[in-house]
C-alpha cells in the first residue's frame, strides 16, 4: 500500500516536472529571442559609430547582463579571440553549445546569416544586415510569444493529467 | 468487483476531458480527438472484460453448458 503510494506520488511528481519544464522552454524562448534583439541592436550601434574590432564589441553589447544570450555572446568573442583563424560565423556555431539556449532551427538560420555578414561586409551593407535580422527577429519573436501562450498552458496541463493518467492505469 | 474499478473508469473519464480541454485551447482539436479515443478504447478494454466475466457467471448460474 504504501510502496504504491510513494511510486504514485514520484510518478506524478516527475510527470508534472516533465510538463513544467517543457512549458518553461516555450516561455523562455520569446525572452530569449528579445534579448538576442537587445544585444543585436547595441552590436549594430558599436558596429556603426564605435568601429571597435568583432570580439570587443560583442562583449560590450551585452552591456554586462547576465543570461544565456548574454553567455552566447561572450563565448563568441572567446572563441574568436582565442581562435583568430576562425570566421564569426563558424564561432557563433560553436557557441551556440551555451547550456539553456532555447533558440530553434529559424533563430540559429539567422544567427548564421549574421555570422557571415559579420566583419565580412563594409559598416553600411552589415547595418543594412543588422536592420534585417532585426526585423525578422521581431517577426519571430511574435510567433514565439503566440506559440508559448498557447502551448505552455497545455504541456502543464499534460504533464499533469498524463502523470495521473498513468498512475490510474497501473493501480 | 468492487466499486474501483467504476472509480477508475471516471478519473480516466475526468482527465480525458480535461486532456481534451487542454489540447482544443492548444488548437490542437487531431490530437484532442487521438487522445479521447485512446481513453475510450483503454476503458473499453476494462469495461469489455467485466463483461467477459458477467457472461461467464450468466452460464454459470443458468448451467448453460
Amino acid at each position: 500500500m504504501w510502496l504504491k503510494l510513494v511510486g504514485s506520488l514520484f510518478i506524478i511528481i516527475a510527470g508534472s516536472l516533465l510538463g513544467f519544464n517543457v512549458a518553461a522552454r516555450y516561455a523562455e524562448r520569446p525572452r530569449q529571442i528579445r534579448q538576442l534583439i537587445t544585444c543585436l541592436a547595441s552590436l549594430k550601434a558599436y558596429i556603426s559609430y564605435a568601429a571597435i574590432p568583432l570580439p570587443e564589441a560583442l562583449i560590450a553589447c551585452t552591456g554586462g547582463a547576465k543570461g544565456v544570450i548574454s553567455d552566447f555572446f561572450l563565448k563568441t568573442a572567446a572563441i574568436l579571440t582565442k581562435c583568430g583563424w576562425l570566421t564569426p560565423q563558424e564561432a557563433m556555431e560553436q557557441a551556440l553549445q551555451v547550456p539553456g539556449l532555447v533558440l530553434e532551427k529559424a533563430e540559429v538560420e539567422l544567427l548564421a546569416v549574421l555570422g557571415a555578414n559579420l566583419g565580412a561586409v563594409d559598416r553600411i551593407e552589415q547595418e543594412k544586415y543588422l536592420n534585417m535580422i532585426h526585423e525578422q527577429l521581431q517577426q519571430l519573436e511574435i510567433e514565439a510569444a503566440q506559440l508559448s501562450a498557447r502551448n505552455s498552458k497545455m504541456y502543464r496541463y499534460l504533464g499533469i493529467c498524463g502523470s495521473l493518467t498513468i498512475v490510474i492505469l497501473l493501480v | 468487483m468492487g466499486l474501483d474499478v467504476l472509480f477508475k473508469i471516471a478519473g480516466v473519464g475526468i482527465l480525458i476531458s480535461v486532456f481534451h480541454t487542454a489540447l482544443k485551447q492548444a488548437g490542437k482539436e487531431d490530437m484532442a480527438h487521438l487522445c479521447t479515443l485512446a481513453g475510450f478504447a483503454v476503458v473499453l478494454l476494462w469495461v469489455v472484460q467485466l463483461l467477459g466475466k458477467l457472461f461467464t457467471t450468466v452460464q454459470d448460474v443458468f448451467k448453460l453448458f
